[in-house]
């Protein structure tokens, strides 16, 4: 398929490859021959630290104007062709220390200018005080994230975490408001480590509102245990605002180049919405069980490779997925015939956290391989990550290039390919290409 | 009869005396291990990466080590990297990424940082835990260790150790594969005195024939004998390492 690129694409494109080739090659002329010397005063240690990250990522989409997402999200508006989108993100973080107390903040703001105009969100991602009475105990209060799980780019045990984008699984998150404490106990022999974490999260209409149902004090946990050189984890949560549930990890090196790891979730009395062709809203409610296994593999041409395997027991079945994007189609047919978008609303609503959420049907397969500098060239990385849907056999692929030659500067252009019959999951995206590019510094 | 009673004693008191004079390669490298290093320490690192070009980039570290096998490290410098973590428990590994917040698993022949230096060479142990003396010879001014990896977790299967002969310290380490094929080699440089008894190499040099042109280099400093709990080297504390500074 031929695809013919808009003025704004081209000039976009020609931006982001003439800042991708100066960043490349520039560096080489700024960094002189200088002698090896290190300055103690960068040892010493301050009671603060300040710092941050700012990043420009300009996107282009090449729309897929018969995809029922497309349908939903543009039915009353034509935007042509490809859409551009421009992301920008400031991050600071800061924190004082004095004796056994510390105090850690991180902001996020993104502003993002699109189609649909400008939009601007800030938030605190984390602010929390730390009280660290001995190497055994911590105790923390305040807004973090805990990031539980042993998944790279799913994490089914993860009960207090907000879900990470597999797309880009290493982006930071917001936390929740909390109080949590860590004892951890160091043995000799098979069970090297022991620890456990008790967290209480609660709910309110002013706090953590987006955790789940309001009003009520959550209680999770997670023990750890490093035995016979393998980590596993074992957690819960329950409380109210969401549906008690359980979970277990596991991770272990196999060989010097070799890891594997493992994740489980069970959830009880899970509660699913969903719609049939016709627009009639259904719901269930069972115990749900999702599963995880992955690997890490490092060759001797330092080709590593990251694949799992995800079974999502909360996701929707082909046929349900199938029903939904059948709704959305016929609602656009009303909507061209009649001009009444009732049903096409109804969608989007049931879109918002329930259809529309990251991987919403039931197994997918993860693959990323990633090759470190090649033909020698230093802090220059080609990846390529694909995730594929074992219901509906559609999937994405995304090669991508990172460079981080220049200090605290990171660049990535990466690319997204869609691949998905009519009524699959990918098939269906607004979009059938995207090019990214991403500009981020560290100070 | 009492010539033959003094031969006789001669005799076995050579017999008897001999291995005390003969080089023990196992103590050697133990020798070699407490001279680089306290068995228990707090140091601060400079690794440099140079491309062929002359163009650098560097990585300042804050480690600590606990016995034979525990070890961890956190970047203060540059920007990108402050607060990662390493922490290594004998052949177990992982890095802590304060964005992902969570540790995960790493292997020894990775590398955090780029470069020369892998994993294992960042977070190294005393080289008698993970090796066996296979041979010792001696030419010059240095011997030569022979060493076989003890388990098949060990990095390098195979390292020839050049040790000065007085100082009882290594000049240059070569890194083998299991086929003897050369992966890098380290050059222990810039003697130092760093307080409290330990006089080392203040530079180590690493070149490799898999990266022509590029090296890798790591600059010591602040080397002290400290004493830590094991709770330290532990997958919980990888976000504290710095409350230990």
């Amino acid at each position: 398929m031929m695809t013919v690129l808009s003025g704004k694409s081209k000039t976009w494109i020609l931006m982001v490859a003439a800042l991708f080739s100066a960043a490349v090659f520039l560096p080489q002329a700024l960094h002189a021959e200088e002698s090896y010397t290190f300055d103690l005063s960068e040892t010493e240690k301050k009671p603060y630290h300040f710092g941050g990250y700012i990043e420009a990522k300009p996107v282009n989409f090449w729309t897929d104007h018969d995809a029922a997402l497309y349908k939903l999200k543009f039915y009353n508006r034509d935007e042509g062709k490809t859409l551009q989108e421009y992301n920008f993100k400031l991050q600071l973080e800061g924190s004082y220390e004095k004796d056994i107390t510390r105090f850690y903040f991180k902001t996020n703001t993104d502003y993002k200018n699109s189609y649909l105009g400008n939009d601007e969100e800030s938030t605190f991602y984390e602010a929390y005080l730390t009280l660290k009475p001995s190497p055994s105990v911590k105790v923390d209060a305040g807004k973090r994230t805990f990031k539980w799980g042993k998944g790279y780019a799913w994490n089914p045990a993860a009960f207090i975490d907000r879900p990470k984008d597999p797309d880009d699984p290493e982006v930071g998150l917001e936390g929740f408001i909390g109080l949590s404490a860590d004892y951890v106990k160091s043995f000799e022999g098979p069970l090297k480590t022991f620890a456990a974490t008790p967290v209480l999260i609660p709910v309110t209409k002013e706090i953590n509102k987006d955790f789940g149902k309001r009003d009520y004090l959550n209680l999770a946990g997670k023990l750890y245990f490093l035995l016979y050189d393998t980590d596993i984890d074992m957690m819960f949560l329950t409380g109210g605002s969401k549906t008690t549930r359980y979970g277990a990890d596991f991770s272990r090196n196999i060989t010097t180049n070799w890891e594997i790891h493992g994740e489980l979730a069970y959830i009880l009395a899970y509660q699913r919405t969903f719609i049939d062709q016709s627009g009639m809203i259904h719901t269930d409610e069972y115990n749900a069980v999702s599963y995880l296994l992955g690997t890490r593999y490092l060759t001797a041409r330092d080709t590593t490779f990251i694949f799992e395997y995800y079974h999502n027991g909360t996701g929707f079945t082909e046929n349900e997925v199938t029903d939904y994007f059948k709704f959305i189609n016929n609602g656009y047919e009303t909507y061209l015939n009649t001009g009444n978008d009732t049903a096409l609303q109804r969608a989007t609503t049931l879109t918002e956290n329930n259809y529309g959420r990251v991987n919403p049907m039931r197994d997918y397969l993860y693959l990323r391989i990633i090759q470190k500098e090649p033909f020698d060239i230093l802090y220059f990385s080609p990846a390529v990550t694909t995730i594929l849907n074992l219901n509906d056999r559609s999937f994405n692929i995304s090669p991508e290039i990172v460079y981080t030659r220049i200090t605290n500067l990171e660049l990535r252009l990466k690319a997204g390919f869609i691949v998905g019959a009519a009524d699959t999951e990918y098939g269906e995206k607004a979009y059938d290409y995207r090019l990214e590019f991403r500009a981020g510094y560290y100070f | 009869m009492l010539n033959i009673l003094v031969t006789f004693v001669v005799f076995v008191s050579l017999i008897m005396t001999g291995p005390a004079f003969a080089i023990d390669g196992t103590q050697l490298l133990k020798q070699v291990d407490r001279n680089l290093n306290p068995e228990s320490y707090e140091m601060y690192r400079k690794l440099i990466n140079v491309e062929p070009n002359g163009a650098k980039k560097e990585y300042t570290l804050f480690s600590v080590k606990k016995g034979a096998d525990k070890i961890a490290a956190l970047f203060l410098a540059p920007a990108s990297e402050k607060g990662r973590s390493t922490l290594r428990l004998g052949d177990n590994m992982w890095l802590y990424i304060p964005n992902v917040g969570k540790p995960i698993r790493i292997t020894s022949l990775q590398s955090v940082v780029g470069g020369v230096f892998n994993n294992a060479d960042i977070l190294n142990l005393d080289y008698s835990a993970e090796y066996n003396v296979e041979k010792l010879d001696e030419s010059g001014k240095e011997y030569l260790l022979f060493l076989k990896a003890k388990t098949r977790e060990v990095a390098y299967d195979r390292l020839k150790m050049w040790v000065d002969k007085t100082k009882r310290l290594p000049t240059k380490i070569e890194c083998l594969t299991e086929a003897n094929m050369l992966i890098k080699t380290l050059y222990f440089k810039d003697h130092k005195d760093f307080g409290g008894g330990i006089t080392r190499p203040s530079v180590i040099e690493t070149d490799s024939p898999l990266y022509k042109g590029y090296k890798s280099i790591m600059i010591f400093a602040k080397i002290k004998q400290k004493n830590f709990r094991d709770e330290v080297f532990t997958l919980n504390f990888m976000s504290n390492i710095d409350s230990l500074r």
